[in-house]
């Protein structure tokens, strides 16, 4: 389905909102917004807009309503798994102009900002504002924004001891599919944007449901502390079967801030190891040494062992964020994508041994890794497939790994996480009748037109 | 690695992922790409321009005016360069741009104003940029009595030696001054303002032309005060099949190479507070951070402050990559942005070390009434007595 459209008048009525050099149909920002950095093909854009203020976005929605166009929101565009790309065409909205920083509270610890703002800003600004604070940013190329990724239930170094990012929203200001401006969470009544109840807790609407309940136009998300010392403490398990006691234990000793586990093929000294990397944090060095003993205590106890790290190793890891794009190059090809799923620990042994299987029956050296989410809660398992752009059988292969790696997650009782479409299928299918039936009433309810990002999380 | 070759840049350009690290300074405090920062469409990102580039060499989308424009939109100042974390390719980024415009060129689409540069340089009375008679430069070499053979030669630049002859000046009283045995030479452009925007038909007949002449004369170092001519002749000649084991010197080079072995000594104090732009091409495009610096720091009462943004992540003036004849209002409002943030220094002079910078931020300075005074190193020496000592 392709809206038919009169283009050059919208695109007047546009420009008019946002200013003529911020809106565009030029077959050069439809060619660049038809494409994502994953492993998706491309899809119709019509318009590229970059509102500056809640109210052009107001604007926007409306008209989008009247000529019944559809409306993708999009902050850095760097799921991979084309969430920012139209099934319908329609209007990017790319949200990145709405940048200000608004307010830092230091002592309720939570910032407030406009959905633009791009993850690698706010770090940087705290760390030149509030040394003190740090914000929950994930591993993604800096120029994600925050609300890109705590809208999608993202996760980074705090998530272990602190949760995914979907939970560290304390409100969010929303223009609803109808144009209103909604406020949910604390600042629904309060100046303080410091907490999500205790009210009827709305928030979840507009987690993970990829835009089509809303535009979020600004955010509050928690800050924390920034203990003062930080090191990495490498382990080293060769037993797929230990890895849940080896999380459990270690998440149960309470000195975790993250913790990561790592496969990979290659180079060839990491080929039949799983790494374990757990972060320790403290308030002085000698803090650090005797957590990273008691660390070493653990692993030796749970059949793994410690690793010195490597200087070189070290600083990779003790980057933040970790430079995870590194393997967008490991087939000299300018892509990977993966699959992220939330999956309980206990399955965690199984998922690594089905993901390398599978790996290995498209011809993509495995590269397999875990994060934990809340104290071993669950754990966020990713599976990269890298391939080459130039390539579109390598491009389709990666697809159908995905695909394939998506169903093992869901056999495994876990979820695929910012699932692209076929993804969003397969737990649409598995998923309870009523859950996707509360779903399509909020959804009908909510945006009678079905202009946000039709085609996403499509209840038939 | 040279992507001179069309095999070299089409079969590497995919490799961008479009992940936009390019698009920051290293701390991502700021966003440092003129052209993101200014159209903010993700398509003139460097990303968005390598994959526009990727898409016409796939036939996913045809060349036009528009994908030309995007290209052209870039002041090639290699913050990319500096910022893209993959070591693999980032280096050879503002290559990819300019092989992308070349393309672009050969398809017929590069835009008017900067086809300008090329009608004049190509014009045998000119030969510059600046469309201004050709100086065979004679009447200098008398003025400043030098020689027909010299072991230096001073390639002035086109910039110096028709818009900013007070930094051209400055210079030869320098190098006269210095005892330098050099001379001049009827120079041709440098072509570095047709390599950055892909006009690139005469550069290797205008690199060899000027070799000869400093052939001719019999020279082995060939020094400059121009920023973009040292890049140029320093890392593209070879690039385009004119290969030279000539010396390429910058003249901070030189001073600072004087100070340090006791040659120079200033005997003058210069009582003001600088702060120094790094020019792209002497900085991210070759290394050059540290010597103009050095100089500054040892000018007596000169006190140098730098700039938030500095070295690796300065902001551009501007002015390269044709952007200043192709697009003069944006031009001059990014020299704009960088006077702002001198001006968080307290600093009363930016100084440079390059005439076109110096050109971009005066005129900026200029047209936005922002109360400096823009002088290049060379000229702050200039007003200061110094010593030579053999
Ligand atoms: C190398 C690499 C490493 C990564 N590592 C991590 C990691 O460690 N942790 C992690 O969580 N993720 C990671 N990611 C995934 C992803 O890049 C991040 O989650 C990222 O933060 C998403 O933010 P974005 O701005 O790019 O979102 P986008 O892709 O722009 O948007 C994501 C979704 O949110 C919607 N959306 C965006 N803005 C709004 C808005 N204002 N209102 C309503 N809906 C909106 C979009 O429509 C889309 O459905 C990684 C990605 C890469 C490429
Ligand atoms: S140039 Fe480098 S940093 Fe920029 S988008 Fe491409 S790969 Fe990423
Ligand atoms: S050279 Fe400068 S302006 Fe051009 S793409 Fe790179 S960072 Fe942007």
């Amino acid at each position: 389905m392709h809206f038919p459209m009169n283009n050059e008048k919208i695109l007047n009525d546009l420009e008019e909102i946002v200013g003529k050099d911020f809106a565009s149909n030029r077959e050069e920002e439809l060619f660049i917004y038809s494409l994502d950095p994953g492993a998706s093909l491309p899809r119709v854009v019509d318009f590229v807009v970059m509102p500056k203020s809640v109210e052009e976005v107001q604007k926007i929605v409306k008209l989008a309503n009247k000529e019944g166009i559809p409306i993708v929101p999009m902050g850095g565009g760097l799921t991979l798994s084309g969430l920012v790309l139209p099934v319908h065409g329609g209007i990017v909205l790319d949200m990145k102009r709405m940048d200000n920083i608004i307010e830092i509270n230091e002592m309720s610890k939570y910032a407030l900002i406009e959905a633009g703002v791009t993850t690698g800003h706010l770090l940087s600004y705290l760390n030149e504002n509030y040394p003190n604070l740090q914000p929950p940013v994930p591993d993604a190329p800096s120029a994600a924004t925050v609300a890109g990724n705590v809208l999608i239930h993202g996760s980074g170094y705090l998530s272990q001891k602190y949760g995914d990012h979907g939970s560290m929203i304390n409100g969010l200001e929303v223009v609803l599919p109808n144009g209103d401006i909604c406020k949910v969470g604390s600042c629904a009544l309060s100046d303080y944007w410091f907490t999500r109840g205790p009210i009827p807790d709305l928030i979840g609407l507009f987690t993970s449901s990829f835009g089509t309940l809303g535009i979020v136009t600004k955010l509050s998300v928690k800050l924390f502390h920034k203990p003062k010392f930080r090191d990495v403490v490498f382990g080293l398990a060769t037993d797929f079967e230990d890895i849940p006691n080896i999380l459990s234990k270690v998440t149960e000793s309470g000195l975790a801030e993250d913790v990561l586990l790592g496969m990979q093929d290659k180079p060839d000294w990491m080929k039949g190891y799983i790494f374990v990397i757990v972060y320790v944090t403290g308030e002085s060095e000698d803090e650090i040494d005797t957590n990273a003993k008691v660390l070493k205590k653990i692993y030796r106890k749970t059949n793994a062992r410690y690793m010195k790290t490597p200087p070189r190793i070290r600083e990779i890891y003790m980057e933040k964020p970790i430079f995870a794009a590194t393997a967008a190059d490991f087939r000299k090809g300018g892509g990977f994508e993966y699959v992220g799923a939330f999956l309980p620990i206990e399955n965690l042994p199984k998922a690594f041994k089905g993901g390398a299987e599978i790996s290995k029956r498209h011809g993509i050296i495995p590269t397999i890794g875990s994060r934990l989410i809340g104290q071993s809660h669950s754990a966020m398992a990713f599976f990269s497939y890298s391939f080459n752009r130039a390539d579109p059988d390598d491009m389709k292969n990666a697809r159908e790994a995905l695909h394939e790696t998506n169903l093992l997650a869901l056999e495994l009782g876990g979820i695929p996480w910012k699932a692209e479409l076929a993804g969003q299928k397969l737990i649409l299918d598995k998923m309870d009748p009523n859950y996707k039936k509360l779903f399509k009433t909020i959804r009908d309810t909510l945006d009678p037109n079905h202009i946000m990002n039709p085609g996403n999380w499509e209840v038939e | 690695m040279t992507v001179q070759t069309e095999k070299d840049w089409k079969d590497i350009i995919h490799r961008c992922f479009r992940c936009g690290y390019c698009k920051f300074t290293h701390d991502y405090s700021d966003f440092n790409c003129p052209s993101y920062k200014k159209f903010r469409f993700e398509t003139y990102s460097t990303g968005g321009r390598l994959w526009l580039a990727f898409g016409v060499i796939n036939g996913d989308i045809e060349w036009s005016e528009g994908v030309a424009n995007v290209l052209y939109a870039c002041p090639t100042c290699g913050n990319c360069m500096e910022n893209c974390r993959f070591d693999k390719f980032n280096f050879m980024l503002v290559d990819f741009i300019e092989a992308a415009r070349a393309e672009a060129n050969r398809q017929g689409f590069c835009p008017e104003n900067q086809k300008f540069l090329l009608e004049r340089t190509t014009n045998e009375n000119y030969f510059n940029p600046y469309a201004e008679e050709n100086s065979d430069n004679e009447e200098l070499k008398k003025q400043y009595n030098l020689p027909d053979e010299a072991e230096w030669v001073y390639f002035i630049g086109c910039t110096s030696n028709y818009r900013q002859k007070d930094l051209r000046d400055a210079t030869l009283r320098f190098l006269k001054k210095a005892g330098i045995n050099f001379t001049l030479i009827d120079e041709h452009c440098c072509t570095s303002p047709l390599l950055r925007t892909g006009q690139l038909s005469p550069v290797t007949e205008f690199m060899n032309y000027n070799l000869q002449k400093i052939k001719e004369v019999g020279a082995s170092k060939v020094i400059t005060s121009c920023a973009g001519c040292y890049r140029t002749l320093k890392n593209d000649f070879a690039k385009h099949d004119a290969e030279h084991d000539l010396e390429i010197i910058h003249t901070s080079e030189l001073i600072i190479q004087l100070l340090k072995e006791k040659k120079l000594k200033f005997t003058s104090e210069f009582n003001k507070t600088v702060t120094y732009h790094d020019p792209c091409h002497l900085g991210r495009h070759s290394g050059l951070y540290e010597e103009p610096r050095e100089v500054y720091k040892q000018i007596p009462g000169l006190e140098l402050v730098e700039m938030k943004r500095n070295r690796e992540n300065a902001w551009c003036c501007g002015a390269g990559g044709g952007v200043k004849i192709g697009y003069p209002d944006w031009s001059i409002e990014i020299s704009k942005e960088r006077l702002e943030e001198a001006k968080e220094t307290g600093a009363t002079i930016v100084s440079s070390t390059c005439p076109f910078c110096r050109t971009n931020l005066s005129d900026a300075n200029k047209a936005f009434n922002m109360g400096f005074e823009v002088l290049d190193l060379v000229e702050i020496i200039d007003q200061l007595d110094y010593e030579i000592n053999e």
